[in-house]
């Protein structure tokens, strides 16, 4: 009975009513730091005692939030093309490959995915400081794809994994060179794999923070190392702002993988 | 049975062997990348805790014998198990509720859960800051329903670190019971109670122990994902209630002591991949996993 939600009886609404609670606890957070982007009070006094778009205004013109936003977007942009890329080649050798060691191998591929990511910080921070590469754009796209390619090496194979290969043996039989069946076949059948592993990879670059505050330098900085910088000083509502334009953002990620899915299910 | 499946995929693998390709050469990208930036830097690390300021073992000696460092430890891993503990009290219930209630409720709890994990980790511990501080809407909520008369100091402390770690872990554990759940079969639970289960009995002789695989699952996870983190406890603990991550971070950038900064970053290393592997060895890969 206890699987069947109509016949718990007074169950059901304890059940029900953890469950509201626990989505509240969830949500209410977000909201409340929309609505008090909106605050005029600069002490986040809640309920605000007026409205304004005055944080917003502070955001958009200090040249240092719109910097780190570009720089966020381009450090994460060429995560997302070198991991796809670099993960699709390694999720064809996992699948199709047949050599010792296999497993062994996977294993190292998701390794990243469960280090404490303070671990390689640091690490990478004092592997960078000889190499000179410390606050580099170079620097964060390297320590990025590390943490990003378990990600999509996991979505790549799932699909891959999933796709009947003798489709692309048939065109090969039918003429087509083995790159040409690869590319005209195969990519457009795990197409799905391939956009989940570019959005897993831009949002673990583009939310990444601790690997970025040693990246990061005063002249480069990320967008979560400037609120994390930010923040350690004080919680000025310009902060409120600019996480609800990043919850905007997540929320139109989330739409458009809704959507691209939908489109690949018809 | 079996023998027929085997021949039938010998019979489907023999004509494809000759196109497999049976290098790792593509493979060759992602290995280069994960051993210069990933094997090398790490190992190189850890050498340094043995090597640094002198050969020998003087760093974990240190490490492990003064009473300073050993609080954080112990604050790091009563933090930890606290917070899966809670996670598992709510998330169970919640779990239970998304796995049968009808689907149009339960797309709008999924909404909110996948909202809240992908809301940027800053956003989330930035709210809670606001929220928990003395002037914040939780004290004054709390002050006036009258059930307390002060503010309570809820950041800066281990209270907070909880509070803000337990709403970040919650939609780790939830999602995994959802499916584990989801995956037991009703009439198992129709049975107990035609044999005169009460509903209390059902629960914890049948539902539970059922559940059980992926409770643990989940919870390891989150206990080993809170022993290493970083962000949270650091803004929401304070100075005064270090964690382990920030034991790390603090020798690595302020003191600029590799050697003690290694060593505590081995001590958690070990202890992270000793708790995976019993994870590996008790569930198998399928639930490794999360960010």
């Amino acid at each position: 009975m206890l699987l069947h939600f109509e016949r718990l009886g007074s169950w059901k609404w304890v059940l029900v009513g953890i469950t509201a609670l626990t989505t509240a606890f969830l949500l209410l957070p977000i909201l409340f730091i929309a609505a008090l982007s909106f605050g005029s009070s600069q002490w986040l006094i809640f309920p605000p005692p007026s409205w304004t778009l005055r944080w917003y205004r502070e955001f958009f013109a200090d040249p240092r939030w719109i910097e780190a936003a570009w720089t966020s977007f381009k450090i994460a942009a060429l995560v997302t093309v070198f991991s796809v890329g670099i993960g699709l080649c390694a999720s064809f050798a996992l699948v199709r490959g047949r050599f010792k060691g296999r497993e062994a191998l996977k294993a190292l591929f998701l390794t990243p995915m469960i280090l404490p990511v303070v671990v390689l910080a640091v690490a990478l921070y004092a592997f960078f400081l000889r190499l000179g590469l410390n606050g580099t754009v170079t620097g964060f796209v390297i320590a990025h794809l590390v943490v990003a390619l378990p990600f999509s090496i996991l979505a790549i194979t799932n699909a891959l994994e999933g796709f009947d290969k003798s489709i692309e043996d048939a065109a090969v039989l039918c003429g087509a060179s083995p790159l040409e069946a690869k590319f005209r076949v195969t990519l457009p059948a795990i197409g799905h794999g391939l956009f989940s592993a570019a959005i897993f990879s831009f949002l673990t670059s583009w939310d990444e923070v601790v690997l970025a505050i040693f990246m990061a330098s005063p002249t480069l900085q990320t967008l979560p190392v400037r609120i994390w910088t930010t923040l350690r000083q004080d919680l000025t509502p310009v902060i409120a702002s600019a996480s609800t334009l990043l919850v905007l953002f997540t929320i139109l990620l989330m739409m458009l993988v809704a959507l691209v899915r939908k489109g690949f299910k018809s | 049975m079996s023998n027929a499946s085997s021949t039938s995929a010998l019979v489907v693998r023999a004509p494809r062997r000759n196109l497999l390709p049976k290098t790792l050469g593509p493979a060759m990208p992602a290995l280069i990348l994960l051993f210069l930036f990933f094997v090398l830097p790490v190992v190189s690390l850890l050498l340094r805790s043995v090597l640094e300021p002198e050969p020998g073992l003087s760093n974990y000696a240190t490490l492990l014998g003064s009473e300073t460092y050993l609080r954080i430890f112990l604050n790091t891993f009563l933090v930890s198990a606290l917070v899966t503990v809670l996670s598992l009290l709510i998330g169970f219930p919640v779990a239970w509720t998304l796995a049968i209630m009808p689907a149009h409720w339960s797309r709008i709890v999924f909404a909110i859960l996948l909202l809240s994990m992908w809301t940027n980790l800053l956003a989330r511990t930035y709210a809670w800051m606001v929220l928990l501080q003395r002037t914040g809407i939780v004290n004054k909520t709390l002050m006036n329903l009258g059930l307390i008369d002060q503010p309570l100091t809820l950041v800066n402390n281990l209270v907070g670190v909880t509070i803000g770690m337990v709403y970040i872990m919650l939609p780790f554990i939830i999602l995994p019971l959802y499916g584990v759940i989801r995956r037991i079969d009703p009439a198992i639970l129709q049975a107990a109670s035609l044999c005169g289960a009460t509903r209390w009995q059902s629960l914890w002789r049948v539902l539970v122990p059922l559940a059980a695989p992926g409770m643990a699952a989940g919870a390891l996870m989150v206990f080993v994902m809170s022993l290493g983190y970083f962000v949270t406890p650091a803004l929401l603990g304070g100075t005064s209630n270090m964690m382990l991550a920030e034991l790390i971070a603090q020798f690595v950038q302020s003191l600029v002591n590799w050697g003690m900064g290694s060593a505590a970053a081995f001590v958690l290393l070990v202890v992270t991949l000793a708790l995976y592997a019993l994870q590996l060895k008790l569930f198998g890969t399928s639930q490794m996993g999360g960010r």
